[in-house]
């Protein structure tokens, strides 16, 4: 169980989140919409310890979010940010970046493993061999999707994971992405598709 | 030794003239920095000027204690440069830059002149000092830049740090690519120029002892001695630096401390 109980927390004086309490199955697969500067992108960012000056408590796989436990819980995440600007140069050095820590090491995947979720992913493997800036925004937002996905993390935290992307190759990613029945997925988006095909709504005002 | 032409107070000041260029210059394109490059100048020649009459007690004194005492004082002044000259707080910073800076000199005096020289007193002025100022002086660029790109990188490239970090990496795995960059940034210049060294400048030291009337052969062999004790001496005070630091400078998220910066 992933939990957020009476979250408060303003920036500047405004409020952003005010007595929210939220409660994600493992598994589940949530939507999390609102219009721009309602709090998507901070929620993902509580969640995985990167805002921490909220009143309130917040539990990640029945574990609480504190110094102690951040280590742990950060071990079960797979992260794919809405700003795929990188510091790697080439495209493979990009995917197996996450590959190289120590607590990934063990789960490197095949080739084979590779070219199936790219090929899911509208992604030719050829790809690997490019510089990241001869790549497109969307093809990069999906092979760091991709990247995510082989961790096998129980936990995918994802902000706009379609922004980049056409509306056939939206609706493919999707459904995989959705289809991962251990993964609990949760998504700060604005695609009607995702937001559709997802198990639950958090809509922030 | 052959007798070396002394410069008098009168030639020293003509020698001032010279820098009539630079400040034209400045002045002519609004740089802002007349009065900056004057208060400069002012500040070297006072603070050159009294070295000389301290060190002239001081090597006479050759007490091994204020010897030490004297590059403990050196050593803090740097301290202070590097960190405001960074933009980070004093107060967070100070220990970790003064502790990085004594354990790189110690390092690489001792070798150097404990080992390569083969004093019998490491700490006799005449080499202990001078040595030592040569250090401090030389490495305090690349430490400010190290520093300064480190946690200005990771401040505005946070993103890449937080996406290491919640993706599985330790702190560590996670700064590991804005440690290279900084020591990239910090030591591409200096490589450069000591791959250069003697076709398209003379080390000052070198030239000085020259001038000095130094032998050409024995004044070569100090300054390649001394160019390879500075860069083991740079590259070993920013990474101690930096990793001494950042066990300040991130709270127990791991995120870095917004209030390491000081405020402009």
């Amino acid at each position: 169980m992933t939990e957020i109980r009476h979250l408060y927390l303003s920036f500047d004086g405004k409020v952003i989140f005010n007595d929210f309490s939220l409660n994600i199955k493992r598994g589940e697969k949530v939507a999390v919409i609102g219009e721009s500067g309602k709090g998507k992108t901070t929620l993902l960012n509580i969640l995985s310890g990167f805002t921490t000056d909220y009143k309130g408590r917040v539990y990640v796989f029945n574990k609480e979010l504190n110094p102690e436990n951040i280590n742990e819980i950060r071990k079960d995440i797979a992260w794919l940010s809405q700003d795929t600007s990188t510091k790697e140069r080439n495209v493979e050095e990009l995917f197996f970046r996450p590959f190289s820590f120590a607590v990934n090491k063990h789960k490197k995947p095949s080739e084979k493993e590779i070219k199936a979720v790219f090929s899911t992913l509208h992604l030719d493997y050829s790809l690997m061999n490019k510089r990241v800036k001869n790549i497109s925004g969307g093809q990069k937002q999906r092979i760091l999707l991709a990247s995510c996905l082989l961790l096998k993390k129980p936990l995918l935290l994802a902000d706009e994971p379609t922004s980049a992307l056409d509306e056939q190759v939206k609706r493919d990613i999707t459904d995989f992405v959705l289809s991962q029945k251990e993964l609990t997925v949760i998504a700060a988006t604005h695609d009607d598709y995702w937001i559709r095909k997802s198990d639950k709504v958090i809509e922030l005002k | 030794m052959e007798n070396v032409i002394d410069i008098n107070y009168f030639e020293l000041f003509t020698g001032y003239a010279l820098m009539l260029i630079p400040v034209f210059v400045l002045w002519y394109y609004k740089t802002g920095l007349v009065k900056d490059t004057l208060i400069a100048t002012v500040r070297m020649t006072i603070q050159l000027l009294l070295v000389g009459v301290y060190l002239e007690y001081i090597f006479k004194l050759n007490s091994i204690t204020v010897n030490i005492l004297w590059v403990v004082i050196m050593s803090i002044i740097a301290s202070y440069t590097i960190i405001i000259r960074s933009g980070l707080r004093f107060k967070l910073f100070f220990i970790p830059v003064v502790l990085s800076g004594l354990i790189s000199i110690a390092v690489t005096d001792a070798y150097f002149l404990g080992f390569v020289v083969k004093l019998e007193n490491v700490f006799d002025a005449r080499y202990f000092i001078p040595v030592t100022g040569m250090l401090l002086g030389n490495t305090l660029k690349n430490v400010v830049i190290a520093l300064d790109a480190f946690y200005k990188r990771i401040d505005e490239e946070e993103n890449y740090y937080h996406q290491y970090l919640a993706n599985g990496a330790t702190k560590k795995e996670a700064l590991q690519p804005f440690m290279r960059d900084a020591l990239r940034l910090a030591f591409n210049p200096m490589i450069a120029t000591t791959a250069v060294m003697g076709l398209i400048s003379l080390p000052g030291m070198m030239t000085g002892q020259i001038l000095g009337g130094s032998n050409p052969n024995v004044a070569v062999k100090y300054q390649i001695m001394l160019l390879i004790t500075i860069f083991s001496s740079a590259v070993l005070n920013a990474v101690l630096t930096i990793t001494l630091s950042n066990r300040f400078a991130f709270d127990g998220f791991e995120n870095l401390r917004k209030d390491i910066f000081r405020k402009q």
